[in-house]
């Protein structure tokens, strides 16, 4: 119940964000464009909290796919 | 009005060869809390202490090419759980290996992509190695964009190889040679909203087979399969007063281990000055515990039952709190960050029998260096 609770809520805010679309045209993208508006802003960063959350947690995955494994989990 | 170039230049999620060299380097700290003494019966307290350091290039290559490449270092010490037993309380006590443990891992990756107008196709190859695991791993990855670069679909493959070969293996009876193999897809779909917001949904699924097992612990049998899904929503908002940008992310986990969990991470980079930025995090996390966890190790048990002391597999919460300072000078940066981590099992979202005296507690202190050119 609460799986199912969470997955519509999930699909909910995807329509409402796909809902809410507006034509952007290339010239006004520049603010999209700033490095702390992109989904990975710090790249290494990035990897360094998936090897530590990965290693100490029981969960991993998202958005993409699961790279080498190692010896910490 | 004259464009700038940052007006002209594209989101990097689509899929758009990248414009110029980029170089990072990146050294770090991790530190774990020491476990309470008063729950160990032998072994010692300290825990795992990691230095880490990271490199990353990523090159243009002619009109439609680009070349990745990934190395990693970290150097660790302490001491880990084996296993827990009743203490006098009626509440697990740890049984911790000795502080002797030392070990490195490198890891390695090269990847390549190919553009074209409207579309990525990468391949990317990762070996790791440290002195009782060695993995080798293979990644496709391909984006399309569509609607004029507003939206971008990402698809991705993976497969990892890996072998397990533990230290001291025929002093402490523990296997001698093991492997285990990891199949991932993912599915992204990257939206802009309008001109200051888009948003990620992204789906990914994971099987492993193999040994599964934690070969250090006195009493841990798994099964020999997980199937792991998870679903991911990633939201960037740019509010021009106060000049800041919110990071806003979700991830549901679940696994047929019985384990699922909730992941809220949240940041806001604010802009102090041309130059500087300051950037607050915070990240809540809640899993429940898998099917065949225990809190005391029960020694009873036939073999071929699963069961496992594991604290990362019990019912816990964790909050992550985050600060990051960046400057930036030209075409280089300097971010230095501090992260604390806490964990207990009152702060999960379902309840625990008992709370796993080896819930952890970190430091993460890192320092970074990127430049573009």
């Amino acid at each position: 119940m609460v799986r199912q609770r969470f997955f519509f809520l999930i699909v909910f805010i995807f329509l409402v964000g796909l809902g809410s679309c507006q034509s952007v045209k290339p010239w006004q993208r520049g603010t999209l464009a700033k490095p702390e508006m992109q989904l990975e802003v710090d790249k290494l960063g990035s990897q360094l909290y998936s090897l530590v959350y990965f290693s100490k947690e029981a969960s991993s995955g998202g958005s993409e796919v699961a790279g080498a494994g190692c010896g910490c989990n | 009005m004259a464009l700038s170039t940052a007006a002209l230049s594209l989101p990097a999620f689509s899929a758009s060869q990248p414009p110029e060299i980029e170089l990072s380097l990146k050294t770090s700290v991790y530190k774990e809390g020491d476990v309470p003494i008063h729950r160990v019966v032998s072994g010692s307290e300290e825990r795992y202490e990691i230095d880490i350091q990271q490199f990353y290039l990523l090159t243009p290559v002619a009109r439609n090419w680009s070349l990745a490449f990934n190395a990693s270092h970290e150097t660790m010490s302490g001491a880990s759980p084996w296993g827990t037993v009743p203490g006098i309380d009626g509440r697990p006590t740890l049984i911790m290996s000795g502080a002797t443990i030392r070990d490195s891992r490198t890891e390695l990756s090269v990847g390549v992509n190919r553009y074209t107008d409207n579309a990525s196709f990468g391949i990317g190859f990762t070996h790791s190695n440290e002195d009782d695991y060695e993995a080798d791993a293979i990644v496709l990855s391909g984006e399309w964009d569509f609607n004029n670069k507003l939206s971008t679909l990402a698809l991705g493959l993976s497969y990892s190889d890996d072998k397990i070969e533990p230290t001291d293996a025929l002093l402490f009876g523990r296997v001698q040679k093991e492997d285990k193999r990891s199949r991932s897809f993912s599915i992204s779909w990257t939206q802009v909203l309008n001109k200051t917001s888009l948003l990620q949904s992204g789906l990914s699924v994971t099987k492993q087979d193999g040994y599964l097992t934690d070969p250090y612990k006195l009493r841990d049998v798994r099964p020999d399969e997980r199937l792991e899904w998870a679903l991911s929503l990633r939201y960037r908002k740019f509010f021009e007063n106060p000049d800041g940008a919110l990071h806003l992310d979700y991830r549901y986990y679940d696994d047929d281990f019985g384990v699922h969990s909730h992941t809220v991470q949240t940041a806001w980079y604010q802009n102090i000055s041309e130059q500087f930025q300051l950037v607050p995090s915070l990240r809540y996390y809640s899993q429940r515990e898998a099917d065949f966890y225990l809190a005391i190790d029960d020694f009873t048990l036939p073999l071929i039952v699963n069961q496992s002391s594991d604290y990362r597999l019990s019912t816990y919460g964790a909050y992550t709190f985050g600060l990051k300072g960046i400057f930036k000078h030209n075409n280089w940066s300097v971010n230095i960050s501090l992260d604390r981590y806490i964990s207990n099992d009152k702060y999960a979202l379902s309840d625990a029998q008992f709370k796993h005296p080896a819930l952890l507690d970190f430091s993460l202190m890192s320092v970074g260096f990127d430049i573009r050119f």
